[in-house]
């Protein structure tokens, strides 16, 4: 989403952005699985200085009645931004357009993944919880919800997770930033099944020319490995250093 | 399926993961061009891929614990931990319960919509429930009934593990260890050493 305006700051210049990555530098991530004790999965994320929590309940009984499919589980989701997590008018009552947009993208990229045909009648939810936000909470919500998913035993066919390009005075780059987000000239977050490569989500702001939409892509996709890495050591610490209670650290 | 396994010959697979280049018609795995993946988190080893969480799904010959949830006129509503109704026809038993009671019983069958109809129960004395995995229970009863034998005798209790992951705690004896014990069982369940741990456990709680 680009701004106007002579106050502009310099995205990148030297080879670096304005946090000191290079182009294809992803964030600081962070995942801790099963910190919820009342859902059946979930997981925490720091990514950036984005802090989200993601809990899943199902399968369940599908409530209301007529919402129920007899083929398939009904996968619903909820992304919810906390009236603190910076982005947001405090106290606004009702999800905005903007969380139910993102509550409805992120359902979506779920229902392709989720093998929802083992469980007809009933319903599966998903939370994400922004607690603080700093640009790119969508991808991070979907990182976060696959850990979940995958902590609750929902079978998948892929562990998903999802990273955002940007265009900064006129460079592709991976994972913006805030600043980035609001300054650049374009913003894509995509959602990949790293299995297979298919696209899950994808949305784009900006202007983008097909070359730079084909860098971009694949800025996102050489991302995904070290993002997935991230996913799977966050699922086997819960087995490593199994716990009695599920809590939360944030250190 | 009431395996336990060593996980020192096993990992721990991804959903998604790739198990087998040919396609091969494992539980809980999906074969896609003409490759096998699996669909959870799990224990895979050799061809078998058991799941380390999941929801419980009924099968016919389950034995359960279930608690009556609804008195019907012609039966019983059951809740059995899982997504589905499940019934106990009035036909199928001598006694009469009330809402809240539990019961031991076997699943008979189990409909193209998962609903499920109960057969063979008997009323659990009073005691606790104490609700895990369903995926754990086979570890929570052991080879042989190895570990449930002796978590009821080091404790005392009346155990039944139903396969549904509702676990009945009775009896005269310390149910507030079986309950700790078999907590520590389901968070370890995919570890070996478990039994001569949790042995080690229920010893050194009983000189307490």
């Amino acid at each position: 989403m680009g701004a106007t305006g002579t106050d502009k700051p310099k995205l990148y210049s030297d080879g670096k952005r304005v946090d000191g990555r290079p182009l294809d530098g992803l964030r600081n991530i962070k995942i801790e699985s099963r910190v919820l004790n009342d859902a059946d999965g979930s997981a925490y994320i720091e990514w950036g200085k984005n802090k989200i929590l993601a809990g899943v309940y199902g399968p369940s009984e599908c409530i209301p009645r007529h919402d129920q499919s007899l083929y398939r589980a009904i996968i619903k989701c909820r992304y919810n931004m906390a009236p603190f997590s910076g982005m947001e008018e405090h106290g606004r009552s009702g999800p905005s357009r903007r969380s139910k947009e993102l509550s409805k993208v992120i359902k979506e990229a779920f229902e392709n993944v989720i093998i929802s045909e083992n469980f007809p009648k009933t319903q599966i939810e998903i939370f994400v919880e922004v607690l603080q936000s700093d640009g790119g909470t969508r991808c991070a919500a979907v990182t976060a919800a696959a850990v979940a998913l995958a902590d609750a035993g929902i079978p998948m066919k892929d562990l998903i997770c999802a990273v955002a390009v940007c265009k900064i005075d006129g460079h592709m780059a991976v994972d913006p930033g805030k600043e980035e987000d609001n300054f650049g000239e374009s913003d894509m977050p995509i959602a990949f099944s790293p299995r297979t490569g298919d696209i899950l989500l994808f949305q784009m702001d900006g202007l983008l020319t097909r070359e730079e939409l084909a860098e971009g892509m694949q800025l996102a996709r050489n991302a995904t490995e070290r993002i997935r890495k991230i996913q799977v050591d966050a699922i086997h610490k819960v087995y490593a250093e199994p716990k009695e209670e599920r809590f939360l650290v944030i250190k | 399926m009431f395996v336990v396994i060593d996980v020192a010959e096993n990992r721990i697979v991804m959903p998604g993961e790739l198990l087998s280049d040919k396609p091969e018609r494992i539980a809980y795995a999906f074969v896609d061009k003409g490759k096998t993946y699996s669909t959870v988190v799990g224990l895979y080893s050799e061809g078998k891929l058991v799941p380390l969480e999941g929801p419980y799904e009924p099968l016919p010959e389950d034995l359960i614990v279930g608690i009556i949830s609804e008195v019907k006129f012609s039966g019983y509503a059951v809740a059995i931990n899982a997504a589905y109704v499940s019934f106990l026809s009035s036909r199928e038993i001598r006694e009469r319960y009330e809402m809240g009671d539990a019961i031991f019983a076997r699943i008979d069958r189990v409909d193209e919509v998962k609903s499920v109809e109960l057969v063979d129960a008997k009323k659990l004395p009073m005691g606790r429930l104490v609700k895990v995995s369903s995926v754990k229970i086979p570890r929570i009863i052991g080879k042989k009934n190895s570990m449930i034998d002796m978590l009821k005798s080091a404790t005392g209790c009346e155990i039944f593990a139903g396969r549904n992951g509702y676990v009945w705690v009775t009896g005269n004896g310390n149910q507030v260890l079986a309950e700790k014990a078999i907590r520590m069982i389901e968070t370890q369940a995919h570890t070996s050493g478990l039994t001569d741990r949790v042995a080690a456990y229920l010893k050194s709680q009983k000189s307490n």
